[in-house]
């Protein structure tokens, strides 16, 4: 959900989309950026994400990654699961 | 590395991974350094931050999915593993080669042999049309009978033919081809047009259009050269000068498998160069369409009947296909009987491979748990040992194409004539043999790649990996498997060998029957003289002496009788149920007869002794014979029959004893050929002579004597000259042929089933070790050691054995009843097949126990 929620902003590449998740949780989440590539593989074939292929300025191929539609209803779909289990946790956590 | 040779080594999207995570690792680096970090630093730092690049790489790998890469990796994969016990897999691969390749070859004889319809246009409504009686009969009918069918409704067409012998001329040398006599019609019938110039005319093959010739384009290249200007040209046949008005293709067989020459013939009104007796013809006919076959054999019948007197009151018109062996019930029985064949000994290559790879895949053991343990699914590795065999089975298939191509080549050129005379088609590898042979390999990948796949790797949860080294036993499934599959093996090899064994015995029975005269050296010919030139008796005697006395003296003729009727046949066959003797008692018998007409020195050239009376002198007549042994038994049992006589076909006929021969046998898997005798004094008849000329050392050549006739009697039609031992021979050649392939058959599967037990409880000891080592510790001796291994090899062959006899005994029934004295309880078969499988199970555990009793405790317990 991470992943589909920075590339609502527009296309990435794999370094992109982890510095993005970084920058947000930094301190939180303390994973290897390696393990975010099987996960956006996996995305990908989902079909969720669509890949192609770009020459950056310094002539590199980059792969970027964006949001399809389905992927964009996933997301939506996601997100208010999301808020769903917040709003019940938190009701049981703090109960009002 | 640039994109070109990337793409060859690695496949795109493993290169598009690489890509990918070293733009990451560059893009992280740029990061840290511009963060004014040293580059070295941060180029550590990107590394770890970002985890074992391979392990990422492997699981992002997985997320693909099976993509045609994947697969590509697997076979290689599979195919280095093949590989690496390059001995085992040859082995496998050579046994499912063989069990692929003797099927396929098998079924292309077979397709050719009884499958495959006659190739001609709407062959389901073609037949060989002839009137047989319950008790069999003439299959010729006379022409009037086949201008009756012509004329009938039922029928859109009829048609006759003839088969004989022809000489070639040509600028090499004679050349002898089968030939036949067509009417007019037959190839418009049968639906086949000549490749080059034209059919026969209406009207040829009357007096004055019957010399007119059509050759097999095979003849046309191999004789002729592939002249383009034959069509057309005069060539010499038999000695006339006959017009060659086309070619037909190489393909068309007919009536025989060999026939390449045709004549036309007016059955009706044969031309007057043939032989007084008008020929009668082979019925072929094309049912009208819409006609069921059994009302136009009714129609047949009555119409047959209508027109010829001569045919019994019980003969009914009775169809046979044009090709195929349906003629003849040794092929009917015997080709099924060598297909089984074919399939035990495949299923016993299967059953084999199958074992064996089972205790491969068991070896693996400790590599499959490994790799569980590394995160392998059982499916993941399931498919890789289906694969491995998917990839040997492919490479079997191959082989075993290979393998029956040759197999076929082979069987085209050594198998013996009466082996192809039954087919119209050519003996050829063919799509319908590659689809079949296809087939059996998937089957045989199925039957023996499935199942050990399945069992190989299934997880043993029971055992952890460090005691996975140390199991004292083969697990359960595995041990019920190897066995099931050995009695099967041993079960068919048991059979197999049963049939070999019969099929070899019912050959030397044949070929050891004392044939009663001395048949080696000995040239047969059969003569019809041309009724033009010779049109009473004294011409057609004064030209037989003359073609006897020209014979006698070609180099190399010792000696020559004339004869009505040749050995073994015989010629006139006498049916009669009233064959009676002279005695008081004598009750008619029902009996078919041989009578031969001998020249005064047939006795002789043959060596056939006289056991009572005198030969023949001048001035017997016709009704003084000279009786058979069997013959004479029948009708005088235990009395000597010189001095007496004899009646038979309502006492019309008979004949007066004056001597006592030894009887002639002709070894036949149709004991019904072989028929009592008697003979009469040679008197030339019609314009039949049959020859009988003993050679001195070597024969004269075919063509030189068939010179010789042509030369004292110009239009001499020669209907048969050859070697009398070839006759024999040919009687022999189909027992022969099947013997040796039962033989080879059972020798295969005795050695597989041998090979498998060894492998098995070679593989089973290595599995006990720690048992034996064990028991050897507590006291066991090596004998009893051994005997524990040798009881485990004589338990598995017993039970196979056990098997083996009850689906034996079936099988003996069914050879004993089509071949030669041989019965389905024959105790020499038995005990030679149970004393082969007995010394078989000895060997092939000999060395398994041997190892066994060498188990060393300490050794073993320095392993551990």
């Amino acid at each position: 959900m991470l992943i589909l929620r920075t590339l609502q902003w527009g296309p990435q590449h794999g370094h992109g989309i982890g510095l993005a998740i970084r920058a947000g949780t930094e301190a939180v989440l303390q994973i290897d950026h390696g393990s975010l590539y099987p996960a956006l593989h996996r995305l990908e074939k989902q079909g969720w994400l669509a890949a192609e292929w770009k020459v950056t300025e310094n002539k590199q191929r980059a792969k970027y990654y964006r949001l399809t539609t389905s992927g964009k209803r996933q997301l939506a779909a996601e997100r208010s699961r999301w808020r769903q289990i917040v709003g019940a946790i938190g009701r049981i956590m703090d109960p009002a | 590395m640039s994109w070109l040779s990337r793409l060859f080594r690695r496949g795109t999207a493993d290169a598009d991974l690489d890509d990918e995570i070293r733009f990451h690792l560059d893009q992280e680096v740029q990061l840290r350094v511009d963060r004014g970090e040293p580059r070295d630093h941060a180029r550590h730092g990107a590394r770890r931050d970002f985890g074992n690049v391979i392990v990422v790489m492997e699981a992002t790998r997985q997320m693909w999915g099976w993509t045609p890469m994947a697969l590509i990796d697997d076979l290689k994969h599979a195919y280095r593993r093949l590989r690496s016990r390059p001995a085992m897999m040859l082995t496998a691969a050579s046994m499912l080669a063989l069990g692929v390749g003797l099927t396929t070859g098998m079924f292309t004889v077979i397709d050719a042999l009884m499958l495959r319809p006659a190739p001609f246009r709407d062959p389901d409504r073609l037949a060989n049309l002839m009137m047989l009686t319950p008790n069999g009969g003439r299959t010729d009918v006379s022409p009037a009978v086949l201008e009756a069918w012509r004329a009938n409704s039922a029928f859109a067409a009829a048609e006759g033919a003839t088969t004989e012998t022809s000489l070639i001329d040509t600028s090499t040398g004679p050349r002898v081809a089968a030939s036949a006599r067509v009417s007019p019609g037959m190839f418009a019938m049968l639906g086949t047009p000549p490749i080059r110039g034209r059919g026969f005319d209406p009207t040829d093959g009357r007096p004055g259009t019957d010399d007119r010739v059509l050759l097999s384009e095979d003849v046309w290249r191999s004789v002729f050269g592939a002249d383009p200007n034959l069509v057309g040209q005069r060539v010499t046949i038999d000695g006339a000068s006959m017009l060659v008005i086309g070619l037909m293709p190489a393909g068309f067989r007919f009536p025989e498998w060999n026939t390449v020459l045709w004549k036309p013939i007016d059955f009706s009104a044969p031309p007057p160069t043939l032989t007084g007796e008008p020929p009668r013809p082979q019925a072929y006919v094309r049912v009208a369409s819409g006609v069921p076959i059994d009302d136009a054999l009714r129609v047949a019948t009555v119409a047959a009947r209508r027109v010829d007197s001569s045919i019994p009151a019980t003969a009914q018109a009775t169809s046979q296909p044009l090709a195929g062996v349906a003629l003849d019930p040794y092929y009917r029985r015997a080709i099924p009987l060598l297909g089984g064949g074919v399939g035990l000994v495949f299923l016993v290559l299967c059953a084999n491979v199958g074992s064996l790879l089972l205790a491969r895949l068991t070896a693996r053991q400790q590599e499959f748990r490994m790799c569980s343990a590394l995160g392998a699914s059982r499916a993941r590795l399931l498919r890789e040992a289906l694969l491995e065999h998917g990839l040997l089975g492919v490479g079997s298939v191959g082989l075993g194409v290979a393998l029956a191509w040759g197999l076929v080549s082979l069987a085209r050129a050594f198998l013996p004539t009466a082996f192809l005379v039954s087919t119209l088609h050519p003996i050829d590898l063919d799509p319908r043999a590659l689809v079949v042979a296809v087939a059996a390999g998937l089957v045989a990948t199925l039957a023996a790649g499935v199942l050990p796949a399945w069992m190989g790797t299934r997880p043993d949860r029971t055992s952890s990996l460090t005691s996975a080294a140390r199991v004292g036993a083969e697990s359960r499934g595995t041990r019920t498997l190897t066995r099931a599959l050995l009695v099967a093996e041993l079960a068919l090899a048991c059979t197999l060998l049963v049939g070999a064994t019969l099929l070899v015995r019912s050959f030397i029975n044949l070929a050891s029957v004392d044939l009663g005269l001395h048949a080696e050296g000995v040239l047969t010919a059969w003569i019809a003289l041309p009724a033009k030139g010779f049109p009473d008796r004294p011409s057609r005697v004064a030209i037989t002496a003359a073609l006897e006395d020209n014979i006698r003296h070609l180099p190399g003729v010792d000696n020559i009788a004339l004869s009505t009727g040749l050995p073994p046949r015989g010629g006139t066959t006498y049916f009669s149920d009233h064959w009676r003797g002279d005695g008081p008692d004598a009750r008619p018998l029902k009996m078919t007869v041989s009578g031969y007409g001998v020249g005064p020195d047939f006795f002789e050239l043959y060596g056939i002794p006289l056991l009572a009376g005198r030969t023949f002198q001048a001035g017997d007549g016709p009704d003084d014979v000279i009786v058979g042994e069997r013959l004479a038994a029948r009708l005088w049992p235990g009395q000597n029959p010189v001095g007496r006589t004899f009646h038979f076909d309502n006492d019309r006929l008979g004949g007066h004893v004056v001597g006592l021969a030894r009887e002639i046998r002709f070894p036949s898997l149709e004991t019904s050929r072989d028929h009592p005798e008697f003979y009469q004094p040679f008197e030339l008849g019609g314009g039949n002579v049959d020859m009988n000329i003993r050679c001195r050392d070597r024969c004269p050549d075919e063509a030189v004597v068939r010179r010789q006739v042509l030369a004292t009697v110009p239009g001499a039609n020669i209907a048969r000259l050859g070697l009398l031992s070839d006759i024999y021979r040919e009687e022999l050649a189909r027992p022969r042929g099947a013997a040796a392939l039962g033989s080879t058959f059972a020798l295969i599967a005795v050695l597989a089933a041998a090979g498998g037990l060894f492998s098995v409880l070679t593989y089973a000891v290595g599995r006990r070790r720690r048992e034996f080592g064990i028991r050897t510790a507590l006291g066991a001796s090596p004998a009893q050691i051994r005997r524990l291994v040798f009881r485990d090899g004589a338990g598995v062959a017993a039970l196979g054995v056990g098997v083996g006899i009850l689906a034996s005994a079936a099988l003996a029934r069914v050879i004993s009843s089509v071949e030669y004295g041989v019965t389905g309880f024959d105790p020499v078969t038995w005990g030679l097949v149970l004393g082969v499988l007995a010394a078989t199970t000895v060997l092939a555990s000999w060395r398994p126990a041997h190892r066994a009793m060498r188990v060393d405790p300490v050794a073993l317990l320095r392993e551990e």
